[in-house]
């Protein structure tokens, strides 16, 4: 569907993407994941054929993108505008026409989203006075009103609170459903945990892992341990089987050393701690990353 | 060609359906007839001012007050010969007399002449009343002189001498002394039409182009239409909003010539013809397209609103120019200064158009303008595009002009 080779782009000074490459597949789920300032918006701006690369090709069905190209795609830029003076129903099927699309098919699209994200009664109503989470909303239906077969959506949660991130989620499942091609980049690797069945994750512009999320996960192992307990847990660190901890609010999670066993630490921490979990799980992405690249660079990268 | 044709209609609904555009669109012909018509009725009949009150006389030869009379009735004021200076000064007072004359016995060459009134700023009546008594006065000077008063007037008879506008057809045209200030008005009305709409949508122009880029709705629309597209979309759409404006205008205009001004009695400025308000549609449109191209590239490559107003500054006076030098244009349409700024394509949208409206300038040098215009407009636009489809996602810095240019020549 999606093809991207050996592609380079740099401003004046920074070299926003050194040489990725990788495929979204038709009808899939893809993230692309990393932290903020990893080149992602620059990538899928490159795609939509906003900005060109320096070198390296990218292509849409083996071809070049080309206007027409252009009509299939839904796309939800970083940075979020509406034209504030007009209405929303105006705007929205403004967007949908310069895609091509044909009134009859759009307007009950629109109609559709609008009341699916609670926005029906915003119609008439200019774009201004709308909340932000709202415009975030309309502006997703700016991207999908249309129809498209394939959607680029540049971080699609940011900026809304969790419940509608849930909605946001659900309605990418449902596109996917629907045979609709979603790429979507982020920094929240929880998101991309949940729906992506593969993933691209990059930092400074080249690839860190690349591939489906279950091949990731048995590559990198079953060799981690989620603990929730009470007491202190701060000699876990210390134990020569074990890798590494992250520590989130309520619980931590060990990777262990290759070769030891969960029921060696298991052993190690009866009687010292009042467990109320222990689980032996693949690593979050979050603590791939971490592995990979190191504890500095992931600070910028929530769980 | 499709998406061009949404991203006109857009930009034209943008820009016309607001109360603004309404507003601006009706009352832009009452402003005009404000400025163009009441001044020519004010002038027909100055009496008016005085509402049928009386002009109180004291001690004037009956020579003067027949000629006082004559001179007033044609104001529709009655002149009333008093006997009591005291009562007629109340009567001004309190309003019930429009001015009280009083001419002192020994009038013209012992006593003095005196016009009192309660504001002393009726200019009309009491310039009638000095040249009234100035005729008075000189009259009986010459024949307390003992010259013959037929010969004096042989003497200061004024020599023929007429005015007359050759067009290009061929056709005389007498023009009175009225003339000039009638011309001057209609070039007036004409030339700060061009010059404030030009620079409203040109303005508008820039606006909309910065607004793309801090709203930043321009990445969203880059990824459905070309830069171009949206670039002339917006051009093409506000210039359809001032043309539906100039419509609204032109046929008001005409149906006020046409229709309503022989109705009221009214004469319309001879420059209201349909041959000027052509000449003022075309040079609108390639006027707004010279300026909006130019706005396009200054708002592309400006960061936010407040820098395209710095940056727009050295283009505003290419505008304001030909207003400065209105009496210029006017006394003077064919001096060289005047026809080279008719030529050079920033000015001559309004000082071709004046020189139109006032004289009668070569074929060739219209053709001539209309040719440099039209390929300044070429120019500006393809220059343009190119600026703004580089600094149209250029956020969050002011670029220099060394960059700017460098723009131009990225293919």
């Amino acid at each position: 569907m999606i093809t991207v080779e050996n592609v380079y782009k740099a401003y004046s000074n920074v070299q926003a993407v050194a040489g990725l490459s990788f495929e979204a597949r038709r009808g899939e789920i893809f993230g692309l994941i990393g932290p903020n300032g990893a080149g992602k918006s620059t990538m899928i701006r490159m795609i939509m054929n906003i900005i060109a690369p320096d070198s390296g090709t990218i292509r849409f069905d083996g071809e070049p993108l080309s206007e027409a190209d252009k009509d299939r795609i839904g796309y939800l830029p970083e940075e979020r505008g509406l034209y504030r003076k007009a209405k929303l129903g105006e705007v929205l099927e403004y967007l949908a026409a310069i895609k091509g699309a044909k009134p009859a098919d759009y307007r009950p699209s629109i109609d559709a989203w609008l009341e699916r994200f609670g926005l029906s009664e915003w119609k008439l109503r200019k774009v201004q006075e709308l909340s932000k989470g709202m415009a975030q909303k309309a502006q997703f239906i700016g991207a999908i009103a249309h129809n498209p077969s394939v959607v680029l959506f540049d971080e699609p949660f940011s900026g809304l609170d969790p419940l509608a991130q849930d909605e946001l989620l659900a309605v990418m499942v449902e596109l996917k459903q629907k045979g609709v091609t979603v790429l979507f980049s982020t920094h929240i690797m929880e998101h991309a945990e949940k729906i992506c069945e593969r993933i691209l994750l990059i930092d400074k512009g080249k690839e860190v892992v690349y591939g489906s999320m279950a091949d990731i996960k048995t590559r990198y192992g079953h060799n981690a341990v989620q603990l929730e307990f009470d007491g202190d847990a701060s000699f876990v660190a210390g134990l020569d089987f074990v890798e590494s901890v992250v520590s989130y609010p309520r619980w931590i999670e060990v990777e262990l050393k290759d070769g030891a066993d969960a029921d060696l630490l298991f052993r190690a921490i009866a009687g010292r701690l009042k467990v109320r979990r222990f689980e032996t799980v693949a690593p979050s992405l979050h603590k791939i990353f971490i592995r990979i690249v190191g504890g500095e660079e992931a600070q910028n990268v929530q769980a | 060609m499709s998406r061009l044709k949404h991203v006109i209609r857009h930009e034209f609904r943008l820009a016309a359906a607001n109360k603004t555009f309404v507003i601006l669109t009706i009352l832009g012909p009452f402003l005009i007839f404000a400025i163009t018509v009441l001044p020519a009725l004010l002038a027909q009949s100055p009496g008016s001012v005085a509402s049928g009150k009386p002009l109180a006389l004291y001690g004037a030869p009956p020579a003067v007050e027949q000629a006082l009379a004559a001179a007033f009735s044609g104001m529709d004021i009655e002149v009333e010969r008093v006997d009591d200076a005291a009562a007629a000064k109340a009567s001004v007072q309190d309003g019930s007399r429009i001015a009280f004359l009083s001419i002192e016995p020994g009038w013209p060459d012992g006593g003095k002449a005196v016009w009192y009134s309660k504001s002393g700023a009726e200019i009309a009546l009491y310039s009638s009343a000095s040249a009234v008594l100035e005729a008075a006065a000189r009259e009986t000077r010459i024949v307390e002189s003992g010259i013959d008063p037929a010969l004096v007037a042989k003497v200061l008879s004024p020599p023929s001498f007429e005015v007359i506008k050759l067009d290009k057809g061929g056709a005389e045209e007498a023009r009175g002394s009225d003339s000039f200030v009638e011309a001057l008005m209609t070039v007036l009305v004409f030339i700060m039409l061009i010059y404030m709409t030009v620079l409203l949508y040109g303005q508008m122009i820039g606006r909309s182009v910065v607004t793309e880029k801090t709203s930043k709705t321009v990445e969203i629309m880059l990824s459905s239409v070309k830069s171009r597209d949206l670039l002339f979309g917006k051009i093409l759409g506000l210039g359809l909003a001032g043309l539906l404006q100039y419509a609204v205008w032109v046929s008001m205009a005409f149906l006020l010539k046409q229709f309503v001004g022989p109705l009221l009695g009214l004469s319309v400025p001879a420059g209201i013809s349909v041959e000027n308000l052509v000449w003022l549609v075309v040079f609108f449109i390639l006027g707004f397209f010279l300026y909006s191209s130019a706005y396009a590239a200054l708002g592309a490559a400006s960061e936010d609103e407040q820098h395209l107003g710095q940056m727009a500054w050295p283009l505003i006076m290419f505008l304001i120019v030909p207003l400065v030098m209105i009496s210029t244009l006017v006394s003077n349409p064919d001096s060289t200064l005047v026809v080279v700024l008719s030529l050079f394509p920033l000015t001559s949208p309004i000082v071709m158009l004046a020189r139109v409206l006032v004289s009668s300038p070569p074929v060739w040098q219209l053709a001539l303008c209309i040719a440099l215009l039209v390929a300044a407009v070429a120019g500006t636009a393809i220059l343009a595009a190119k600026i703004f489809r580089v600094g149209i996602l250029m956020t969050g810095k002011r670029p220099k002009l060394k960059e700017v240019l460098r723009w131009v020549t990225v293919k």
